[in-house]
């Protein structure tokens, strides 16, 4: 018999624990997800500063952001010390470029992983773009939809490859790979000037967060193009009832009466598409042709 | 070593000597240990070599190893912020280790609640059979115990002395504010009165489960392994290590065995 420890350096602590109540979901349950989900999530995560957001007491107990590398953190986990100017000091950033330190963090209830959307080797150069459209009710998800989907072809008028996923939540990001010769206010000015734009095209739309609050709007949030921020990581399950999961989809899925929700622990694993597959080899100028 | 026999085996030396007084009355005693902590304790070792790691006091500062000859008690007011005592100063205020247990109560031995027993140490005469033989028969005629103080080292307990399986017993007991009120846990103030159809119910169930207190019905399955861990060890067996069979377990294995045959593709 082949034993544990040759197949893994983690030593799974608490399997029992039940993390999602509602679906009597256990640790063992997330750890398996995340061990059978590495082949299509590890690309995303690779070189990239990582948040964790642990649930040691399941969905329904405190959650707490953890962006330096614990105590106890094991010497073979590779950290990165970076300055945090939201922090003002230095923090150790996790780097998962491997299925063993995705695994330890899961074994920390590490329920939800978020990446910069920068790498270590260049952290003030963005290599993707995020658009992360939030609706507020009443609209649903068949606004966001539209709104993503507007947005698409706009982006696909000028020569833009972009990429689609749930957020796991109630909106949807759509990602630019760009190749890195911007910084975040650049990109951030982007996303921000296109948020304008397509304000004026659809009533639903606001660009500003000033009015990212008001009822029966779509934000398109470009805030999060800042460094050191971070969003949540294709294929990184979500804190909430029914343990849906940030899905990367294929621009077709988009299509009236689809819900996040259908994407979750269960069924993430059955799709047979990797629709994010290509994306970071699709880095683009941001230039308008 | 490992013992052969499960027993605790009393000890030589006692840890404490002088005399229970009742009024006027001397009964003196030593007093030995009781109970025998039977969990297992290992040493730190160096990983690459085995050597016995020893523990040392550093400097928060600068990382030096510092002398106990330099080293003073602080007493902490507010995080980092201490008040400074001299030996001299402690040792002004600290109990006498006193040659007396003096009994001033008699109790019901009953009427004390256990949970302020903290621990048993048993009672030997010291060149003093009679006294002592007569002490022990008369309060265990009258189901008494005897409440007084004692000093061992450098702290004050209240005891209690009774008679137990034909010798005297002292047990330190905790002061009360030691202890928990329950009713200060808010979840317990909302307890409601069982319905009486469910509490006849509960009663039946506890009466068939009835029996006699025993405590030889329970052992302490971890330590009989350990033992024949270390048995084995002794005798040079390798011991590998054993993974939990549990379905879980055996779930992600697979998994994990699944996962890594494709990333190395």
């Amino acid at each position: 018999m082949t034993l544990m420890h040759e197949l893994t350096k983690v030593s799974f602590t608490n399997l029992d624990k039940v993390l999602y109540p509602g679906l009597d979901m256990k640790k063992s349950q997330v750890i398996e997800y995340y061990i059978r989900i590495a082949p299509m999530m590890l690309p995303f995560l690779k070189d990239r500063a990582i948040v964790m957001n642990r649930y040691p007491d399941g969905i329904q107990g405190e959650g707490f952001y953890e962006k330096d590398s614990p105590s106890g953190t094991p010497s073979w986990v590779e950290t990165f010390k970076r300055y945090s100017e939201t922090a003002q000091r230095d923090i150790n950033y996790i780097i998962c470029n491997d299925l063993d330190t995705l695994i330890w963090m899961a074994n920390l209830a590490a329920l939800e992983i978020n990446i910069t959307v920068s790498t270590r080797e260049s952290f003030d150069t963005p290599d993707l773009v995020l658009f992360d459209i939030d609706p507020e009710p009443p609209l649903n998800f068949d606004d966001v939809m539209d709104v993503a989907l507007l947005l698409k072809e706009k982006l696909d008028e000028l020569n833009f490859r972009s990429f689609v996923k749930t957020s796991g939540k109630k909106g949807l990001h759509v990602v630019l790979p760009v190749v890195g010769s911007y910084n975040f206010r650049q990109t951030r000015e982007f996303v921000h000037q296109f948020g304008k734009f397509l304000s004026r095209e659809s009533d639903l739309i606001v660009s500003e967060f000033s009015e990212s609050r008001d009822p029966g709007t779509v934000f398109i949030d470009y805030l999060q193009n800042n460094r050191g921020k971070t969003m949540i990581a294709p294929y990184s399950l979500r804190a909430q009832a029914g343990a849906p999961v940030s899905t990367p989809l294929e621009w077709k899925e988009l299509k009236k009466g689809l819900r996040p929700q259908e994407f979750n622990i269960s069924t993430v694993l059955k799709r047979k598409t990797s629709p994010w597959e290509g994306l970071l080899e699709s880095r683009q100028k941001l230039e308008v042709q | 070593m490992v013992k052969d026999q499960d027993k605790a085996m009393p000890s030589n030396r006692p840890i404490w000597s002088g005399s229970i007084t009742i009024g006027l009355v001397n009964v003196p005693v030593k007093l030995y240990t009781m109970i025998r902590d039977q969990a297992f304790s290992f040493r730190l070792l160096h990983n690459e070599d085995g050597q016995p790691l020893k523990y040392e006091r550093v400097c928060t500062r600068d990382d030096k190893v510092i002398d106990w000859k330099d080293t003073v008690k602080g007493y902490e007011i507010r995080k980092n912020e201490f008040i400074v005592f001299k030996k001299e100063e402690l040792d002004a205020i600290r109990p006498e280790s006193d040659q007396k247990i003096r009994l001033d109560k008699f109790v019901s031995l009953l009427s004390i609640d256990p949970i302020y027993f903290e621990k048993s140490y048993l009672l030997i005469p010291d060149r003093s059979i009679d006294a002592y033989s007569l002490f022990m028969t008369v309060i265990k005629q009258m189901g008494k115990a005897g409440m007084g103080k004692l000093t061992l080292r450098t702290k004050e307990y209240p005891v209690v002395i009774y008679e137990y399986r034909g010798a005297l017993v002292l047990t330190t007991l905790r002061y009360a504010n030691e202890v928990i009120d329950p009713m200060d846990m808010e979840d317990l103030k909302e307890l409601k009165r069982p319905a009486k159809k469910e509490l006849e119910l509960a009663e039946k169930i506890i009466l068939d489960l009835t029996g006699e207190f025993d405590i030889t019905e329970y052992t302490d399955g971890y330590r009989m392994k350990m033992e024949k861990l270390i048995e084995k060890k002794m005798k040079g067996e390798v011991v590998v290590a054993e993974v939990p069979k549990k379905e879980e377990v055996r779930e992600l294995m697979v998994a994990l065995q699944e996962t890594i045959k494709q990333l190395s593709k």
